[in-house]
């Protein structure tokens, strides 16, 4: 049964898509915070914060993430820079369907620049960076190509380049004739 | 006594299939090894580390397990001798003090050494270990730095070496625990084919023209544009795009020449 809907949930997984964590995630941050005990009603609230304005942002180059009510912060990497990902579970997130993916850069640090947390499908989130990433990927397959469309690119250019004589031309006309009128 | 041992042998593996079920249902503990999407089958090797690893890990078992339960049990005997009701009384939590870290170690071994997988793809390797917190790394030989093999004296008896893998940035790369240290790095411990590894990642450098640190464009790119600008076509190319804008500003220039 959890196979189908794993599989249910791939097919409709879009990164893209992607800007708020799953509520499990504040569940998740509930229990952690009852884990510190007495300190729980201060850890809880800056969960809060920090789990009620965490976005995320992934676009065609890299991803981005914000959160924060006083101090805000924003993140924001490019798939290629990203060096290594890591994917973290621990028991409980792994009971609720939850992971942590570490994204790291070639910074000086050794700690995480970007921490995406409350995704469910974090294996897909995953497989979908790591395909991004530098080295994943054949580079010369799509890269080649461009020699190959020389003649279908030439003969795109060339019309373009004709539209595009034709509208200076008549800017320049057009600012002529406004120059005139103004009597400069 | 043969007979005796292999009872026993059989009743610890039994015992052992049974935490092992309890670790994969109810702590959802992954059986099978990681899978690197878009790697295709033939090239991808999946395994755990040798043999000899577990029998390393089990030496140093051993010797601590003597060492904190000789002292466990002088403890018990001056006890004993010195107060001998109260020794006997304490005699079942001392013995259960003495005995029962050792089975819970003993089975963590197990299960670190059967939770551990290291995958090598054609591209990039993946890395999973851990019981309570599952800690996976992916990492692309593109873009590691250097590969170091490390190799001690009792690693050397067992025929196991540790690989280090590196990437660009800092941060502490002592690990070897496993834990929640996220670095710059990827660890394979106690494999036999250490050699065979590294062989692997230096030859996907020679492949490789990059320095490994997030170029933009690849050598192929680059060759790509010197080809393109070589044959005149960006020279006068418009895109679409281009065109687009230029024809609005056309539009605009056009309204206020007439409006004027």
């Amino acid at each position: 049964m959890s196979a189908t809907t794993a599989t249910g949930l791939e097919s409709k997984f879009d990164a893209f898509k992607l800007e708020r964590p799953d509520p499990k995630l504040f569940q998740y941050y509930l229990w952690c915070a009852l884990l510190t005990g007495p300190l729980s009603p201060i850890v809880l609230l800056s969960f809060w914060f920090r789990y009620s304005t965490l976005r995320f942002k992934f676009d065609d180059t890299g991803v981005a993430m914000s959160w924060g009510v006083l101090f805000k912060q924003e993140v924001y990497l490019t798939y290629r820079r990203i060096q290594d990902i890591h994917l973290t579970r621990n028991l409980l997130q792994r009971w609720m369907g939850l992971a942590k993916i570490s994204l790291q850069t070639a910074s000086g640090s050794s700690k995480a620049e970007m921490s995406i947390e409350g995704v469910l499908q974090a294996e897909e989130l995953r497989d979908f960076l790591y395909s991004r990433m530098r080295g994943a990927k054949d580079e010369s397959s799509s890269t080649m190509r461009a020699p190959t469309d020389h003649g279908v690119a030439e003969h795109i250019a060339a019309a373009g380049n004709e539209r595009a004589t034709r509208a200076l031309e008549e800017i320049r006309d057009a600012l002529k004739t406004l120059v005139e009128k103004r009597g400069v | 006594m043969a007979l005796g041992e292999k009872a026993i042998l059989r009743a610890s593996q039994w015992c052992y299939q049974g935490v092992w079920g309890i670790a994969t249902k109810w702590f959802h503990v992954p059986e099978e090894p990681p899978h690197i999407q878009g790697a295709d089958d033939f090239s991808v090797r999946s395994f755990r580390p040798s043999e000899g690893y577990l029998r390393y890990l089990k030496l140093f078992f051993w010797i601590g397990l003597a060492a904190i339960d000789i002292v466990l049990t002088i403890a018990w005997l001056v006890v004993l001798i010195a107060m001998p009701i109260v020794g006997i009384i304490i005699a079942p939590l001392a013995w259960a003090v003495i005995i029962l870290p050792d089975i819970v170690a003993y089975i963590a071994i197990h299960l670190r050494y059967d939770t551990t997988w290291y995958v090598l793809s054609d591209r990039s390797m993946r890395i999973r270990r851990g019981i309570w917190t599952i800690h996976e790394t992916t990492i692309t030989y593109e873009n590691i730095q250097n590969v170091a093999v490390r190799q001690g004296p009792v690693q050397r008896y067992f025929g196991i070496a540790d690989v280090l893998v590196e990437t660009a940035g800092g941060g502490a790369t002592t690990g070897g625990e496993t834990g929640t240290i996220v670095g710059h790095f990827g660890l394979l411990e106690g494999i036999s084919n250490a050699e065979e590894v590294r062989s692997l990642i230096l030859a996907k450098w020679g492949e490789s023209r990059s320095a490994g640190i997030g170029d933009d464009l690849s050598a192929h790119e680059i060759l790509g544009k010197t080809h393109a600008v070589a044959s005149g076509l960006t020279a006068g190319q418009w895109s679409a795009e281009q065109v687009l804008l230029l024809e609005n500003i056309r539009d605009l220039a056009v309204k206020l020449a007439t409006a004027v």
